[in-house]
């Protein structure tokens, strides 16, 4: 049984990943799944508890995080090392790219151990008071970000490419597979930095991430102090070391293998692997008590530090002019429909990316410094890539937190996010003598009438802001319909010559 | 020498081919497109069938231009060029209706086809349009392969020589290379063409589609229909749009008819008039859709309406 557990491990971290990856591919049209496609994000506890925090009231979508949390309460932090998809990467990259590295002698690492609950209380307070730094580090909002806008373009990328070739196998059948259609997104090379940085980071130390930044870990570490599982030593340990060098998080302290540093075990087992067979582990009645060399020096400076740091910097994004707060409010911002108010939504939507994947259109883009400094990577809608669907509704049934709420059709195709205005002199229609009207032939909502010259103009109080008008505009560069953003999104009176489904 | 015979072309065979050919093409533009024998055997270029079921409306109108077995062959690859533009109902009317996609599908498999392809360039997400109108499941359900144009791949880029202003164009391939052509077009209002008729319909094989309202879609919805002339017209006019077209939802009527043509002027033609032109407040006459002016002056096929034998299937 000790000899299969490190290959178990193994193997459930990478079903846990093929899962994930499986959950993004099917966050997609036509979003019949029956589990839930944004179940990791779901099970996280630490997005469940700050976006809790952050939104003022409880997510009900996100309550089954906070059984994760309670198992781990009991029996210890599982999640990490078995389950967490991120993990799984590291570990997998670790392995790949830093074999070499192995035989590393484990320094004492007692001020980096800290880092990662400075990180915590610094993110903490930044967050919750305007600077949305945690869901940036949270790795499960990290690790779906990454795929979406990392890895999955150059895959269709990829695909497409290789289409012809497919297809040359099914000479009867010479369209039997259709192209995908290339999702693009702007943010992706400043993602991928990030992401290639964090296995960088695996050179220096083993799980790197993990032990001494990731906020989710140290949530988990904190519940899992009670755990019932634990590891015991007998007295045939013969200090040869293998088990200090072999931890991936490096749990057990170099002079003293008998002991280990509870709350930093991931559970992973591979400590087992013990030459004389002195390692166990076993149900133990819970205790808050640690020996206290093996905890974390978390000094009443250090914590008020970090704490410190964290409101201040939330300070100076505050006080900043790029951020919306300060009235100058960006009028290219147009949010999802559905989305919070701003300032709420900028609090609670974690920039994990399931709305870009799903948008059937393409139309959502992650901002960068559009949202101002605290909305990094959240999302909005570009319609000049894409248009927002009308019968669609899909980003609010994926946004795990709900800062899309998940609305239905019939309210989506009533909600204004924004207002179309046509720039004359560029529009063909008003600026030559040619008929074009593309933009009165696409709208849904008959928000675009056409004078006795069939020159388009707009009925603001029909228009959603929708942006299909933008998109299809067959004006070069900037189209000459350009959406803004209506500040909050309001709602529209339904008519039967317009946004009545069923026509008249 | 002489024992090895020469496999390829020798010259003797080629200039009996290539003169062949010459008067082939020659005599091709005087003669009737289908030959004498085959014409013989319809009795009208433009059948019209009124009242009854989507099939049996088919059925009726297919009957006068001699069935399926004239226009499709055993093994033959048919593309059908339906509308399926926009993310509406069938009920809607701004996209073909699926019991009549269905009914054309089966026949054209009746007729001895190898494959059916249902084609259309949408303008909504393809995703959305293939479910809501129906007419996925309904092609599919009768074999078809119901595919969209969103991937620039199944495109070709061709000069269009009898263009006026299109002079080349990104289109459907297979449209150009089946064996068999079906415009299946569904009347409707259009504001900015007045009218959304069967050469209209062939908008949807071009890629960029948008930017063809820049340079003068009137004509270019001529210049494209020089390309490939339809072997085939289906005009569905079994629930028309009559406003806020092209993409509803507005106000619809059901005129119950179905019109198959070889001609796709006089199909153009003959539909306008289920319209109400605004200025005149009678029906549209075809000189007063221009893109059937244009496609006329371009000798594409006949706009004057007493000159089309023409046959109507009253149920």
């Amino acid at each position: 049984m000790k000899k299969f557990l490190p290959f178990l491990r193994r193997g459930v971290q990478g079903l846990s990943f093929a899962f994930l990856l499986y959950l993004v591919l099917r966050t997609a049209f036509p979003l019949e799944s029956s589990i839930p496609v944004d179940l990791y994000l779901r099970l996280d506890p630490f997005i469940a508890t700050i976006s809790a925090l952050a939104k003022k009231e409880m997510i009900l979508r996100m309550l089954p995080a906070f059984g994760v949390l309670l198992a781990v309460i009991v029996f210890g932090n599982f999640f990490c090392g078995w389950f967490c998809p991120m993990g799984a990467s590291l570990d997998f990259f670790d392995r790949l790219l830093f074999r070499n590295r192995r035989g590393e002698k484990p320094s004492d690492d007692a001020s980096l151990r800290r880092l990662r609950y400075g990180v915590f209380l610094f993110s903490l307070v930044a967050g919750l008071m305007a600077f949305q730094v945690m869901y940036l580090l949270d790795p499960i909002s990290l690790i779906t970000r990454t795929l979406v806008i990392v890895f999955y373009p150059p895959s269709v990328f990829i695909y497409n490419a290789l289409l012809p070739e497919i297809q040359k196998l099914f000479p009867e059948a010479p369209y039997f597979l259709s192209t995908l259609r290339q999702p693009l997104f702007k943010v992706n090379l400043l993602i991928f930095l990030f992401f290639v940085a964090i296995l960088a980071l695996g050179f220096l130390r083993k799980r790197f991430w993990c032990r001494y930044l990731c906020p989710l870990g140290t949530l988990l570490s904190i519940a899992s102090r009670l755990r019932i599982v634990r590891r015991s030593v007998t007295a045939e340990c013969t200090h040869c070391g293998k088990c200090v060098r072999d931890c991936p998080v490096g749990a057990i302290p170099e002079k003293r293998p008998e002991h280990y540093r509870r709350q930093d075990c991931i559970q992973c087992f591979t400590c087992l692997a013990c030459p004389p067979k002195a390692v166990s582990f076993a149900l133990k009645r819970p205790t808050w008590k640690g020996s206290p060399e093996l905890g974390v020096d978390l000094s009443r400076r250090y914590v008020l530090g970090s704490l410190c740091l964290g409101g201040f910097s939330a300070l100076m994004i505050k006080t900043n002019p790029l951020q919306t707060e300060s009235g100058m409010r960006n009028n290219r911002l147009i949010r999802p429909p559905g989305a919070l108010p701003e300032e709420a939504f900028v609090s609670v939507c974690t920039g994990c990316g399931e709305c870009l994947k799903v948008c059937p259109n393409n139309a959502l883009q992650s901002t960068l410094l559009e949202a101002g400094l605290a909305g990094l990577y959240t999302p909005r809608l570009v319609p000049r890539i894409g248009y927002c669907e009308e019968f669609c509704n899909f980003c609010g049934r994926v946004c795990p937190t709900e800062a899309i709420r998940p609305i239905t059709i019939e309210e989506k195709r009533l909600l204004q996010m924004g207002v179309a205005h046509i720039n004359k002199t560029r529009c063909i229609a008003w600026d030559t003598d040619k008929i074009c009207l593309v933009c009165n032939e696409q709208c849904s909502y008959h928000a675009i009438v056409g004078d006795e010259k069939k020159r388009p103009i707009v009925k603001e109080d029909r228009c959603t802001g929708c942006g299909i008008c933008e998109n299809k505009c067959p004006v070069e560069g900037e189209a000459a319909i350009v959406v803004y953003s209506s500040g909050i999104q309001k709602k529209l009176k339904p008519e039967p010559e317009n946004n009545n489904p069923s026509g008249s | 020498m002489k024992g090895i015979k020469n496999k390829g072309l020798d010259r003797r065979t080629f200039i009996k081919g290539a003169t062949g050919l010459t008067f082939a093409s020659i005599l091709g533009e005087s003669l009737p497109p289908y030959g004498t024998l085959v014409h013989a055997s319809s009795e009208a270029d433009l059948a019209i069938a009124k009242g009854g079921s989507p099939a049996q409306l088919l059925e009726g109108a297919m009957a006068p231009l001699g069935g399926m077995g004239r226009f499709v062959k055993k093994g033959q690859r048919v593309v059908i060029k339906a509308n399926i533009a926009w993310a509406r109902t069938p009920d809607q009317a701004c996209t073909n209706n699926p019991d009549l996609l269905f009914a054309l599908v089966k026949m054209c498999y009746e007729a001895g086809a190898k494959k059916v392809a249902v084609w259309d360039h949408t303008c909504d997400n393809y995703q959305f349009c293939f479910t809501r109108s129906g007419l996925k499941e309904a092609g599919q359900k009768a074999g078809a392969d119901v595919l969209s144009g969103h991937g620039r791949n199944v495109y070709k880029r061709v000069e269009i020589p009898r263009a006026k202003k299109l002079k080349t164009a990104e289109v459907l391939r297979d449209v150009l290379e089946a064996d068999v052509f079906i415009n299946f077009p569904i009347p409707k209002q259009h504001f900015a063409t007045e009218l959304t008729l069967g050469m209209k319909n062939l908008i949807g094989i071009v890629w960029d589609m948008e930017q063809l309202h820049k340079i003068d879609l009137h004509q270019c919805i001529a210049d494209i229909n020089t390309l490939r002339k339809p072997d085939l017209v289906v005009v569905d006019a079994i629930r028309i749009l009559t406003t806020n077209g092209p993409k509803g939802p507005g106000k619809t009527e059901d005129r119950g008819e179905v019109i198959c043509s070889t001609d796709i002027v006089a199909a153009d033609a003959y539909s306008a008039s289920f319209f109400k032109n605004p200025r005149t407040g009678k029906p549209f006459r075809p000189e007063e859709v221009r893109f059937v002016k244009h496609a006329y002056d371009l000798g594409l096929g006949q706009i004057d309406l007493s000159k089309v034998r023409m046959k109507v299937n009253a149920a």
